[in-house]
This record gives C-alpha cells, sequence and structure tokens, in this order.
C-alpha cells in the first residue's frame, strides 16, 4: 500500500492538471466579467495541455532526433514527441478560439457599452 | 454566391459519388500525406458515414439554395465572409464524419464550432450574446474530448480509430481506459446539448438569422450523435459499455429527463423557432438514450433518427425561416391564416411536424418505431414511456400551430413581397424525402445499419 505522499509525489503531474482545471472551471462559472470568464476558459484549455505535455515527459531524456553517425537507439533516451506535437495543434485552437471570444465581446461592448454580463442580460430584458 | 453554391453542389456530388462507390465495394481510405496508419492521420468512408456525408452535403446545399432567393433583412448574409464561414463550418462537420483518427475529430469539432460561433453572433446583439455562451460551454466539451483522448492515449499509445479498438480489446480494462471513455462522452454530451447542458442550444440557434439556424439546427447535434454512435461500434470493445452499467443507466436516464423536459419546456414557449429548439433538446434525448440502451434494435433507431431527424429539423426550420423572411415574425400568435398566405410553405411545414409526431409514412415513425421496441427489449420502460409521452406532446404543440394557420382569419398585419419558386423547391425536394425516407426504412437498415453493427460484434 503506498502512503498518501508516495501517491502525491508519483501523481503529481494529474494533481496539478486537475487543480488548474478546477480554477480554471471556477472562473468561468463565478465571474460576471466577460473578459475574466475568457480567461478562465484559457486557464482550462491550457490545464489539458500540461497533462499531454507531462506524459510525453521522461526523466534524462533528450529531443527525438538522431546523432550523426549515431548506430545504437536507446529509446529510453529519447522522449515521445507526439503528445507535444498535438499540442502544438491545440494551442492553436486555443488560440483561434480566443480570437473569436475577444471578437464577440468586443461587438458585445458596442451594443452594451458593458463587458458585465448582469448588466447585459438587465438590458436584454427591458 | 454563386462560387459558393456550386462548391456546395459539387461536394454533395461528390458525397452522392463515393455513396454509391462504398455501397458497391466497401469502404474507402484515403492515407493524409501517405502516412500508413496508425502513424498517419487517415479518411475512412463505411457506409454509414457515407451516408452521413451525403446528409450534411445536401442538407447545407439546399439550405443556402433556398435562403439565397429569399429577399430579407439581413444584409451580411449575402457578404463573402458569411458564405466563407457557412462553407467552412459545412466543410468542419464533412471532417468530423470521415475522419478515421480520434485527434484529427477534435481539430475537425474545432473547426466546424468556431466557425458556426462566428456564423450565429450574425443576427443581432442578443445573438451576439447567446453565441458567446455557446463559445465558453461549446469549448469546454471539446476541450473535455481531447481530455478524453489524452487518457486512451496514454493506454493505448495510439490515436487511429481502429488501431485503439485493436489494442484496446487485447487489453484488460483498465481504470484509466474507463475514464478516458467517461469524460470524452461527457464532452461530446456537452457539445451535443443533452438535457443539462442544453441551455446555449435554444438562446443561440433561436435568435441567429434564419439561415444559420437552418444549417446548423439538423447539422450540429446530429453529428455529435453520430461521433458518440462511431465512438460506441468502433472504437470502445463492447466489454466498455458491460463494465460500466451504472454509466450507461445514467445516460438513459438523462435521456428521459432530457426528452421530458425538452417536450414540456417547448409547451411554454411562445415563439415557434424556440419551441422548435426544445423539440430538438428532446429528440437528442431520443438519439443518446438509444446509444447507450445497449442492443442493436436500439442502435438501429438511434442511426435512423440521425438521418430522420436532420431531415426533419431541416424541414421545419427552413419552413419557419421562410415564414420569418415573409412577415418578419416567429410568434405563434403571428401564425394566423398562414395557410391561405403562404400555402406551400406550410405543407412542408405540416409534413415535417407529422414527421416529427411519428405518423407512418413518414420517417420520424420509423425510427421511433425501432427506438421503441429497443426499450422494450432492453426492458426500460421509462425510456418508452418518455419516447410516447414525448410524441403525444408534438401533437399538442404542433395542432396548436395548425389551429391558428388553418382555421383563422389572415391578420392584414405586414405581409409583403411574394414567394418564388426557387426558394420553396428546396424546402418541396426535402418535404418529399420525409416520406421517401420513411419507406426507404428496410433497405437503408439492411445495407447500412446492420453491415455497420455486425462489423463490430
Amino acid at each position: 500500500m503506498h502512503s498518501l505522499g508516495e501517491i502525491f509525489a508519483s501523481h503529481f503531474n494529474y494533481i496539478a492538471y486537475v487543480a488548474i482545471m478546477m480554477v480554471g472551471l471556477y472562473a468561468m462559472a463565478a465571474k460576471r466579467n466577460l473578459i475574466k470568464k475568457i480567461i478562465g476558459l484559457g486557464i482550462f484549455q491550457t490545464s489539458i495541455m500540461l497533462l499531454y505535455v507531462s506524459i510525453g515527459a521522461k526523466k534524462g531524456a533528450t529531443i527525438p532526433i538522431l546523432a550523426k553517425g549515431a548506430t545504437a537507439i536507446r529509446p529510453a533516451d529519447y522522449i515521445n514527441p507526439l503528445p507535444h506535437v498535438l499540442m502544438l495543434t491545440a494551442i492553436v485552437v486555443s488560440v483561434a478560439t480566443l480570437g473569436v471570444a475577444l471578437a464577440l465581446v468586443q461587438k458585445l461592448h458596442k451594443h452594451f457599452n458593458s463587458i458585465e454580463e448582469d448588466e447585459i442580460l438587465k438590458e436584454l430584458r427591458r | 454566391m454563386p462560387v459558393a453554391i456550386s462548391a456546395l453542389v459539387f461536394s454533395a456530388a461528390c458525397a452522392a459519388v463515393l455513396f454509391m462507390q462504398v455501397l458497391s465495394t466497401g469502404s474507402q481510405t484515403y492515407l493524409l500525406g501517405g502516412w500508413a496508419p496508425p502513424w498517419g492521420i487517415s479518411l475512412v468512408v463505411d457506409p454509414l458515414s457515407a451516408l452521413m456525408l451525403l446528409v450534411v452535403s445536401v442538407g447545407a446545399l439546399l439550405n443556402l439554395v433556398a435562403f439565397s432567393f429569399t429577399p430579407s433583412k439581413w444584409p451580411l448574409r449575402k457578404t463573402p465572409a458569411f458564405l466563407g464561414l457557412y462553407l467552412l463550418a459545412t466543410a468542419g462537420h464533412l471532417g468530423i464524419v470521415a475522419t478515421g483518427d480520434v485527434f484529427n475529430l477534435f481539430v475537425f469539432i474545432e473547426v466546424a464550432a468556431l466557425s458556426s460561433y462566428a456564423l450565429l453572433s450574425l443576427g443581432g446583439r442578443r445573438a451576439t450574446f447567446a453565441s458567446l455562451n455557446y463559445l465558453l460551454v461549446g469549448s469546454v466539451g471539446a476541450s473535455l474530448y481531447l481530455l478524453g483522448v489524452g487518457y486512451l492515449y496514454i493506454k493505448s499509445g495510439s490515436l487511429n480509430m481502429l488501431d485503439i479498438a485493436r489494442i484496446l480489446t487485447t487489453m484488460p480494462l483498465s481504470t484509466t481506459a474507463l475514464t478516458g471513455f467517461a469524460v470524452l462522452m461527457l464532452g461530446l454530451w456537452i457539445k451535443m446539448a443533452v438535457f443539462p447542458f442544453h441551455a446555449w442550444l435554444p438562446a443561440a440557434y433561436a435568435s441567429a438569422s434564419p439561415v444559420t439556424s437552418g444549417l446548423l439546427a439538423p447539422m450540429t447535434t446530429k453529428v455529435m450523435a453520430y461521433v458518440i454512435v462511431r465512438m460506441l461500434i468502433t472504437v470502445f470493445p463492447q466489454n466498455f459499455l458491460s463494465a460500466m452499467l451504472g454509466f450507461s443507466s445514467m445516460a438513459v436516464w438523462l435521456a428521459c429527463i432530457a426528452i421530458i423536459a425538452g417536450a414540456l419546456l417547448a409547451i411554454a414557449q411562445q415563439d415557434l423557432r424556440r419551441m422548435l429548439c426544445f423539440i430538438l433538446v428532446a429528440e437528442v434525448g431520443y438519439m443518446l438514450g438509444g446509444a447507450f440502451l445497449g442492443n442493436d434494435t436500439a442502435m438501429t433507431g438511434t442511426i435512423l433518427h440521425i438521418l430522420a431527424d436532420a431531415a426533419m429539423t431541416l424541414t421545419l426550420f427552413m419552413a419557419v425561416g421562410i415564414i420569418v423572411a415573409r412577415t418578419g415574425s416567429s410568434r405563434i400568435r403571428d401564425m394566423d391564416g398562414m395557410f391561405t398566405i403562404m400555402p406551400v410553405t406550410m405543407l412542408a411545414f405540416t409534413a415535417g411536424a407529422l414527421s416529427m409526431i411519428g405518423v407512418p409514412p413518414f420517417c420520424g415513425f420509423f425510427s421511433k418505431w425501432y427506438l421503441i421496441s429497443g426499450a422494450l427489449e432492453a426492458g426500460h420502460w421509462v425510456f418508452a414511456g418518455s419516447l410516447i409521452l414525448s410524441s403525444l406532446v408534438n401533437v399538442l404543440l404542433f395542432f396548436r400551430v395548425f389551429e391558428r394557420a388553418f382555421f383563422r382569419q389572415p391578420s392584414t398585419a405586414a405581409v409583403q413581397g411574394t414567394g418564388n419558386w426557387q426558394q420553396l423547391a428546396p424546402l418541396c425536394f426535402i418535404a418529399l424525402l420525409l416520406p421517401a425516407i420513411g419507406l426507404a426504412t428496410g433497405g437503408i437498415v439492411q445495407q447500412i445499419i446492420q453491415p455497420a453493427l455486425q462489423g463490430v460484434l
């Protein structure tokens, strides 16, 4: 049976990503300012990127590029690049999401002169 | 505009040719960049996805043709930016259907979603606000899907759907893979607007311009339902559902709640488009429940219902869109005498409504029949009961509209312009397709659905 400390040490990346994810979710649910909500969304997406990057990492390993003239290849020496590459795509996606979100907020600000959700809802009900 | 329409015509023609080819010679695989799977990304089209490709591209085409000839007060409708977004959204949905790679699917979900957010925001200030809320909820859904894919990758080391399925069957069940399954499904439910996560759908679709909701209402939820079906029948082995009986029964219960809540909320609506949106929430419940009941009959019903619901929703939203463009209102109390003002549109609307209710020659009846028999086979009386209840509520909802539209005198209020045949032809085509799909049910089940289900078992 592992002690709590051991579980914490061996699963550190998982605990970290869940904690960051919850911060993001809290910001999205509890904040009434639209920009803060979007920041929350960014934190949420980043936590998942952290998970992917952490599962590709390996202690003492290097990037998977063969040195010139290398003959023997030991897999333990190289990290798995695929999760990192996937996250490059996910970062692009989240930047695009951020762009669309900010454009929408700008449009809302033009219509309502406010980026507070409460004020916009009040204005819409009138 | 002509460019966009010809692009969609070309796309629909390709989908039709591909459909014929797949039916006669079996599934087609295209390797992007020539890399063999599991290293490269592949596009895989089997009969089921070929059918979905056809549905999506034909639906997008008919919708655009109908609205390009409708005079209306949305000037943005014909700008190049709008048409670009329209085509991008269509391409995203086609990509979701065709891809054979789970990460690539995430990218296509985001392509489709981002262009939908932009499209939906083009309908006034209420639409912009609804669209921002949709963006926040939808991005969380897509992120959760990505998280599920991450867990699957940790366990299987692969991203190709067939490869994951092969690896998962060779290894014993693990908590990691089951967690991945649950998180992935949760993300897809959010994107599909299953009941507790449904709030974005009526807000966004009811306030957007009619051409946008005519495109997205038939497409997004149905394509997401297709992804769930694809995950259940292709990616995850059968023992996943039996290992998580609690999870799948929760899904079916959620579906029951979605059906009943959707039906009840629909009664409360005073606006025709909002009413249709809540009926859509109930329909999402049908597809979710059928997919998780765990027997072939219900799964057949789900796949049929994806097809049928796409056709009926398209009919209804197009008809209402044409009415809105003509009279400027979609409130139910403004529907007085619509049958005398716009007989053809209302006839198409009636066809869609009867199919939604589940009257025999129309396709809605057959899918519902399969779903109810699947529910009875699984012994899930509540799900069967909610299906019947929701059909009865649909009768009430639509006859409330018919009563006004048929028997009351048209109000003298603003009815300007006349309908033209270019906008009515696509509507009539899709309305006639409803009974045609219904009568072709036997063929569809034999040719497409049964091979798809047996490929797994």
